[in-house]
């Protein structure tokens, strides 16, 4: 976004770009050099908590396009994730664990959810969408709970470490590299998404779904995409989860992991990329922030008793300021304070000129 | 059969109290709270609170319960749900949600896991009863389907018949021409709130005597919004064949077929509707905007 | 936004852990601290607690102290599966008290790293029992087939020579389903008559339905298998129905405080483990050991505190220093005098984890007397 005095491109590409100052371009590329050698900075246990920030925030990316860039409310995102795991373990069960193989078998997998839910959506709006998706995603877990009976017995399906021809996916910094990878690719899909036709055409639905279809956007056709784009991509966070975790059983999946999602992207900020990333962080890394807390605090004996609960209801609190307060999320705190700096020492921001 | 029927009503009885609080919230906030759930077991815990403190004297326990939970509710919507007017409706009700999550991070902080029983503690006892044409229930299933009963008699009574009801129901219509009428809807808003958490309760109760109390009976809760979506979420009227409806589908599919289906057979039965009439058998049909 | 993300990095980067100090004997022990099932499976954890405590206090085993990390996976199998990863680092023996949900993850775990694995509060798998597993031991006192050949033979042995039919009521987890549908086939071997399994989700808020289920098709005597509040919520509503048979439960931690409070003359609770009424020596001490330490109460204590003892048991067999292996062929040698916890000793052999003789009791209130009183006396099983 153009800030202060402007920026005057001269070229369209440059107009384009997505990295189009030169402190940006510097920054970006600090940050790929510190994703680089970060393994060798940091000890494996911090490394662990990126790499499951990075896979928190794929599923977070997925749902902020679905229900920060189209508007669309889905309560049942956990059931996506359940869809994607479930593949994969389905695939396992069938001596077919390769990634090559499950993840665009999520991916499909997911896109054919998403046209199941997205087209009986079209009906719904606002709460009673919401009520939809989330009795959907009940009915999925029922799908994966008798899957589960069927061949896990029960206690759920082992995963073993996803090949690639000779090489085995083993190991932290394994992972570490492989998951911000896709973090970054599903990061820049994100984006590109959200300045691309579809992207506008969903801003158009979310904000004003009448003056959207009066200007020619094909309503039913963008939020069937949407729900596509959405629970395709999360089936396939669902399939790396499966991988990352070497084991799939459907109590993970329940209607708390969709709370989480949801939590990662409104306090993260609703309909930003970059809130998607910094929610996902947040949600991720509070539980182990309260044990550091707790740990710090040297509370007497008994704490594990306690842990658990005080780690479920500190994210529901803060979940609720977040809502109350401050509902432009992380990422309105973050502009305020890039703002802060950038008009330093005006306060306000010049107004435009109509042009 | 009589069985089958009798187990049915019995189990509509308690979603059809649960149901009439999430009615009771959206036909004056307009906010599904998806906490009633837990505000249920939070009335159960209230009771258990009061057997423990006090043996032995179950009116006293009642009335405690009773008390703070619609204390609990009035409490709830000022505190949370007054600082969200003008927030789209979506955040008000994860706002909801997270409340049914602080509510049961509280409870099992301060109680653990543990199952608990109240009733010993009470000085009750729940010995079965048999009906006219074989079926046998306990005396707290009576019970529910009387309270149950009894509720809904007093909560049309009161929102028809009394004045402060009649402003509660122009409230939840049209919040800005009542309160240019001199209707002070926030309170009226906060009392149902109140009533929401009293139904809440009277459910809670029953349960923890009848069956058991723990902190996950939350998810009851869900199950019964299937329930008031089914009725029509604005009618407190279509509760009633709306717990019937899925009671009974319920009691059946366990019966004659998959019990682990009895779990999702409630929100088949809201799914079924959603695609077929959105707001229910007697709820108004309504464009949802932003509060 | 690249700003933003490269200050987010920046921080992730600062955030150092620390690596924990190389300790004498690391054992990794993995419970149901918190969650449902927490009422069975806490227990052992706070026995271990105050167990090793004291050993170490008192100076250890072969002049080492034993250093246990307890993580909770509130009796699901994901964070089980977290929790077995993050345990076997390091560590010479992974323990288990648990729901059977989260068994398949250990048990993945403890193959890929050959590490021993102790199950000391949760039902004891097949790979037990002879022929036994390298790896898989189990200081429980509940294990399947076992527990049914006794439950049968009691229900025959109290039907005199009437004929009676048994109902199985069971939980939608493999255990205990696969448990109650042996149990079928052995009561019909025996004589028995019986009516089909009844399958009861562990989560179902109500259990009259399935109580309904095994009324309706005329159970004299029911069997039950599974976690507590399954088996005491059929018997529970069956009472509210009004059935007037028999049920037949396993024992699990809270049998004393809930046959107190169900106070029903046809409820009758087995196991393995002696309830703290019968006040033995080893009872009283237990109970003045875990005065203030504990939140469950002593009578809580048996399954953990026998587990306790024969993981000391098989440390000090294994001397110092103590690799794996060794401890798992230490193990397979133990033999542990119960000091009157259990009906008899826990012997362990190479080809049998489990036990060489398992013994059972049956406890039922007494309404005459006002109290919980045994139904006769220990019945030996021998594990062939």
């Amino acid at each position: 976004m153009a800030l202060g005095g402007g920026y005057f491109k001269t070229t369209y590409d440059g107009d384009l770009a997505l990295v189009d100052t030169r402190l940006r371009r510097v920054t970006l590329a600090a940050l790929v050099v510190l994703l680089l050698v970060l393994p060798r900075l940091a000890s494996p246990f911090a490394l662990d908590l990126v790499t499951q920030v990075a896979l928190a925030a794929v599923g977070a990316l997925a749902l902020n396009i679905l229900t920060g860039f189209a508007g669309q409310v889905s309560l049942g995102h956990a059931g996506f994730i359940a869809a994607g795991a479930f593949t994969t373990a389905v695939l396992v069960e069938h001596r077919l664990p390769s990634p090559l193989l499950a993840l665009p078998g999520a991916a499909l997998v997911g896109a054919a959810l998403g046209v199941v839910v997205g087209i009986p959506a079209l009906r719904l709006k606002g709460l009673y969408l919401a009520l939809g998706t989330l009795a959907l995603h009940h009915v999925v877990l029922y799908v994966c709970g008798e899957f589960q009976n069927h061949w896990g017995a029960n206690t759920g399906v082992s995963i073993p470490p996803p090949r690639l021809g000779a090489w085995v996916l083993k190991g932290t910094t394994a992972w570490y590299y492989a998951l911000t990878a896709v973090a970054a690719i599903v990061l820049i899909l994100s984006v590109n998404l959200q300045r691309s036709r579809a992207g506008r055409a969903w801003m158009a639905i979310r904000d004003r779904e009448i003056a959207a279809e009066s200007v020619g956007i094909d309503v039913a056709r963008y939020k069937v995409l949407a729900f596509v784009w959405s629970s395709a991509l999360t089936a396939v966070a669902g399939a790396l989860f499966a991988y990352q975790r070497a084991f799939v059983s459907v109590e993970a999946f329940g209607f708390f992991l969709a709370i989480e999602y949801i939590a990662m992207i409104i306090i993260g900020g609703l309909g930003s990329s970059l809130g998607a990333v910094l929610g996902a962080a947040f949600v991720t890394l509070l539980p182990y922030g309260i044990d550091a807390a707790v740990a710090g605090l040297r509370v007497p004996g008994g704490a594990e008793y306690y842990l658990f609960p005080v780690k479920f209801g500190a994210f529901g609190l803060l979940m609720a300021v977040f809502l109350v307060f401050e509902p432009q999320g992380l990422v309105g705190i973050w502009r305020r304070i890039r703002n802060w700096f950038s008009l330093w020492p005006l306060r306000y921001r010049p107004l435009r000129r109509a042009s | 059969m009589t069985q089958v029927l009798a187990t049915t009503v019995v189990v509509a009885s308690l979603y059809a109290l649960l149901a009439a609080g999430y009615v009771l919230v959206y036909r004056a906030t307009r906010v599904l709270n998806l906490a009633q759930g837990d505000m249920m077991t939070l009335g159960g815990y209230f009771l258990f609170l009061g057997a423990t403190s006090v043996p032995g004297a179950p009116a006293l326990s009642v009335a405690a319960a009773i008390v703070l939970s619609a204390l609990a509710g009035f409490v709830i919507y000022r505190v949370l749900l007054r600082p969200m007017a003008g927030h789209p409706i979506f955040a008000a009700v994860l706002v909801t949600v997270t409340l049914g999550i602080l509510l049961r991070a509280a409870i099992v902080l301060v109680y653990t896991d543990r199952i608990r029983h109240p009733l010993p503690l009470l000085g009750l006892a729940n010995p079965p009863r048999r009906l006219p044409g074989g079926a046998v229930v306990s005396t707290f299933d009576l019970l529910t389907v009387g309270v149950a009963a009894l509720l809904f008699v007093a909560l049309f009574a009161f929102l028809r018949l009394s004045p402060l009801g009649i402003q509660m129901r122009a409230a939840g219509e049209k919040a800005l021409l009542a309160a240019q009428r001199g209707i002070n809807f926030q309170l009226l808003f906060a009392l149902s709130w109140a009533l929401a958490g009293f139904a809440g309760a009277l459910a809670g109760m029953l349960y923890a005597s009848n069956v058991r109390l723990d902190p996950s009976l939350g998810v009851l809760g869900l199950k019964a919004f299937a329930v008031a979506l089914v009725g029509g979420l604005d009618s407190l009227g279509g509760v009633i064949p709306g717990a019937l409806i899925v009671a009974a589908v319920e009691v059946l599919s366990v019966r004659y077929g998959d019990p682990l289906l009895a779990d999702v057979s409630p929100f088949l039965c809201l799914l079924a509707m959603l695609l077929v009439r959105p707001w229910g058998l007697f709820g108004t049909k309504e464009e949802l905007e932003r509060v | 936004m690249k700003s933003g993300l490269a200050l987010l990095a920046a921080l992730l980067a600062i955030a150092a852990g620390a690596s924990p100090a190389l300790a004498q004997y690391r054992i990794g022990m993995s419970a149901a601290i918190t969650g449902p099932a927490s009422s069975t499976y806490a227990p052992t954890y706070e026995a271990y607690k105050v167990y090793f405590k004291r050993v170490n206090d008192a100076g250890g085993i072969n002049g080492q102290k034993v250093e246990i990390a307890y993580e909770d996976d509130r009796g699901e199998p994901q964070r089980a599966a977290a929790n077995a990863k993050k345990l076997s680092e390091g560590s010479i023996l992974l323990v288990n008290a648990s729901t059977s949900a989260t068994y398949k993850p250990f048990m993945t775990e403890s193959e890929t790293e050959r590490i021993p694995l102790m199950f000391g509060g949760g039902v004891c798998p097949r790979e037990a029992f002879p022929p036994a597993n390298a790896l898989i031991f189990c200081s429980t006192s509940f294990g399947s087939k076992w527990d049914s050949r006794f439950a049968l033979g009691f229900i025959k042995e109290q039907a005199g020579g009437r004929k009676v039919k048994v109902g199985f009521a069971a939980q939608d987890i493999p255990l205990s389903r696969i448990e109650l549908e042996f149990a079928e086939q052995h009561a019909k071997e025996m004589g028995l008559e019986t009516i089909p399994v009844v399958v009861v989700p562990g989560s179902t808020p109500d259990f009259t339905p399935f109580a309904q289920k095994l009324k309706d098709a005329g159970a004299d005597w029911v069997l039950s298998w599974a976690l507590w509040h399954v088996e005491v919520g059929v018997f529970e509503a069956l009472q509210r129905i009004g059935w007037q048979g028999s049920y037949l439960l396993y024992g699990h931690q809270q049998t004393q405080d809930e046959l107190a409070r169900l106070k029903a003359p046809g409820l009758h609770a087995f196991g393995g483990n002696t309830l703290f009424m019968e006040n033995l020596p080893i009872h009283a001490e237990i109970t003045s050991l875990v005065k203030g330490q504990t939140t469950h109460p002593a009578h809580y204590m048996s399954e953990g505190w026998v587990s306790a003892m024969v993981l000391e048991a098989a440390l000090k067999k294994c001397g110092w220093p103590c690799p794996k292996d060794k401890l798992a062929t230490a193990m397979s040698g133990v033999s542990v005098d119960t000091r009157g916890l259990r009906g008899g000793p826990i012997e362990w052999t190479a080809d049998n984890h489990y036990r060489k003789s398992t013994y059972y009791k049956v406890y039922r209130w007494d309404a005459a007397k006002g109290g919980i009183v045994p139904v006769g006396g220990w019945t030996r099983l021998e594990i062939k």
